[in-house]
């Protein structure tokens, strides 16, 4: 039960072959027409009662069957207008954020040169983020594509937003069961303001146990929301600039506390 | 998009983008033989509503097709309410096959039609059984006995040919063929055939009727599709097809809907959009019915069902 859950609240990882058969191999279609033009590769218009139904539908089916990943990212996309437009303003008035909004860098396996990571010292962001993947036997890949934002810098911070979810796991140590998606979510929530951030952080604790749900209100929730408050908006950090700085580091400068001593990995 | 913008806009897209080589405009020679075409101009042709040159479209609706397969019982419920099961019984029962029918369903995958006529033919196939016992009245129990144990073919001499261009959609009918445990699976009357609906792997004057459930508008070459029908059928076979056709007040809003629907059911919004899309581009009932008469059936006719949202076109080829 712990399982389902927790791919449910790792956003939009495909695992893989999961969903083999989902994406058609259908070509992007070229101009409509006359219908607005495609905005970015993959963008498909859609109209607000589209949007309304898509919304409703993708949370529904995700609550039903937490293995449609997809259906979370849906339901962000076609949510998260205004919250993310309030993110990109947030992003353009910090030089780091401007610089990322204007290079577009992408996170993927192959954007990333996995052996020079690797050489990196012990204890620095770089390498840290590595033994995640490692440890979790997750990566950066499949994650789905925007289809529904009708803005393509919007597009793209949704984009950005999803590919640094593995960095917010390392920042704040978490791992990736279910407690510590929810806590990431909580994070998420605060930081961000979209509405599938905050219902993912709101239903993900229905099906956990008393325990876990004790120790998640009394320490966990409280520490994420105070971190989430504090720290500036970490869309602005420019990841792929830091891997040599240490962690600990980081931590600081975002003024990120140690995660409380509760055995995370231990519960759910 | 602003919904009138989009209904202007589809109303437009219907009316402009009839194509050029849309309409037979091959003679027919006397024997209803093609002569092939001196002029090769419209090479390109329409998938929904994106152009694109004809020998793509084949390979994009199978594409289509090979991806919804799977769920493609499913969403034909969730898409018609269910409607779609009584939209197919009506085509049997207008078909109204008896014991002995050989019938061609052409993109005929899930096996829809099939099913239903095998059960129909059984029916049938039952009844008259009982009517010829109750004419005779003077047998013995053994005569009677012999007569339930010796009957072999419970479909009377029917038989159904299911052909498909899609691997796929044969394959999901095979399986629920299986399921359904047809008695008339394997050894009876059912035969599941992979092939082209404008290049049919069958001999002239073979069925007696000839039907495509939904499977038309897909075509890359309708008229083709059509002559190919003209010619496997049986003089007197039937024609008898099942579409989508044009309504008179467009359910911009159902349409709408629809894609949204195959991403939330089936994590696929391209093919049902390609759905939406592909009916809009389908001609009207009566262009249907002049393209079907000039592949040379006669008596054509057509019955719109449900306000106009699906038609069932019949032709006989005399």
């Amino acid at each position: 039960m712990g399982t389902l859950l927790r791919s449910a609240l790792r956003p939009l990882r495909r695992l893989g072959g999961l969903r083999g058969q989902a994406a058609v191999d259908v070509p992007l279609r070229g101009v409509r027409h006359g219908a607005a033009g495609l905005l970015y590769p993959g963008h498909i218009p859609t109209s607000p009662l589209q949007k309304a139904l898509l919304a409703a539908g993708s949370a529904g089916m995700a609550l039903y069957n937490p293995y449609r990943h997809d259906m979370v990212a849906v339901l962000g996309e076609t949510t998260g207008l205004r919250a993310l437009k309030v993110l990109r303003d947030q992003m353009r008035k910090d030089p780091e954020g401007a610089e990322i909004l204007q290079k577009r860098p992408r996170i993927s396996l192959s954007t990333l040169d996995l052996d020079k990571l690797r050489s990196l010292p012990e204890g620095s962001l770089g390498q840290e983020y590595l033994c995640f993947l490692d440890v979790n036997r997750v990566s950066p890949d499949t994650r789905a594509p925007t289809r529904f934002v009708d803005d393509e810098e919007l597009a793209y911070v949704i984009q950005r937003y999803r590919e640094i979810h593995d960095m917010l796991h390392t920042l704040l140590g978490m791992p990736t069961n279910i407690l510590g998606e929810i806590v990431v979510k909580w994070f998420e929530a605060v930081q961000t303001g979209l509405p599938m951030c905050i219902l993912g952080a709101l239903f993900g604790p229905i099906r956990l146990s008393a325990q876990s749900l004790q120790v998640l209100v009394s320490e966990l929730i409280p520490w994420a929301i105070q971190n989430g408050r504090r720290a500036p908006c970490v869309l602005n950090l420019y990841y792929e600039r830091r891997w040599e700085q240490p962690l600990r580091a980081l931590r600081e400068e975002l003024g990120i506390t140690d995660p409380p001593t509760v055995h995370v990995r231990g519960l759910a | 998009m602003a919904t009138h913008r989009s209904r202007a806009l589809w109303s437009r897209v219907m009316r402009s983008c009839r194509l050029p080589g849309f309409r037979s405009s091959w003679p027919r020679g006397p024997l209803g033989a093609r002569h092939v075409s001196q002029e090769k101009q419209a090479t390109e042709t329409h998938f929904g509503f994106e152009t694109v040159s004809e020998e793509e479209k084949g390979g994009k609706v199978y594409h289509v097709f090979e991806s919804v397969a799977k769920k493609y019982d499913v969403m034909n419920d969730m898409m018609s309410f269910g409607i779609h099961r009584i939209w197919k019984d009506l085509l049997l029962s207008k078909m109204h096959p008896f014991p002995g029918t050989q019938l061609l369903d052409v993109a005929g995958g899930t096996g829809d039609i099939a099913f239903r006529f095998l059960n129909y033919v059984h029916e049938q196939h039952k009844g008259k059984q009982k009517r010829q016992l109750r004419a005779q009245q003077n047998l013995s129990w053994e005569e009677i006995a012999k007569k339930y144990q010796s009957e072999e073919d419970p479909l009377g001499g029917s038989r159904v040919v299911v052909c498909d261009i899609n691997k796929e959609m044969l394959k999901i009918g095979k399986q629920k063929a299986r399921a359904q445990g047809h008695k008339a699976g394997k050894s009876y009357g059912l035969a599941w055939v992979l092939g082209d609906a404008e290049e049919l792997p069958f001999d002239d004057d073979k069925f007696d009727v000839y039907t495509i459930a939904f499977g038309i508008r897909n075509v890359t070459h309708i008229d083709q599709a059509l002559q190919e029908a003209h010619r496997v059928l049986k003089p007197g076979g039937r024609f008898l097809c099942l579409e989508f056709s044009q309504v008179n007040n467009p359910l911009i809003s159902s349409f709408q809907v629809i894609p949204v629907l195959g991403e939330v059911i089936a994590g696929d919004w391209k093919s049902y959009q390609y759905l939406v899309e592909s009916i809009r581009q389908f001609p009207s009932q009566e262009e249907f019915k002049e393209m079907i008469e000039d592949a040379g059936f006669e008596k054509v006719t057509y019955e719109s069902l449900t306000s106009g949202i699906v038609a069932i076109h019949s032709g006989f080829k005399l």
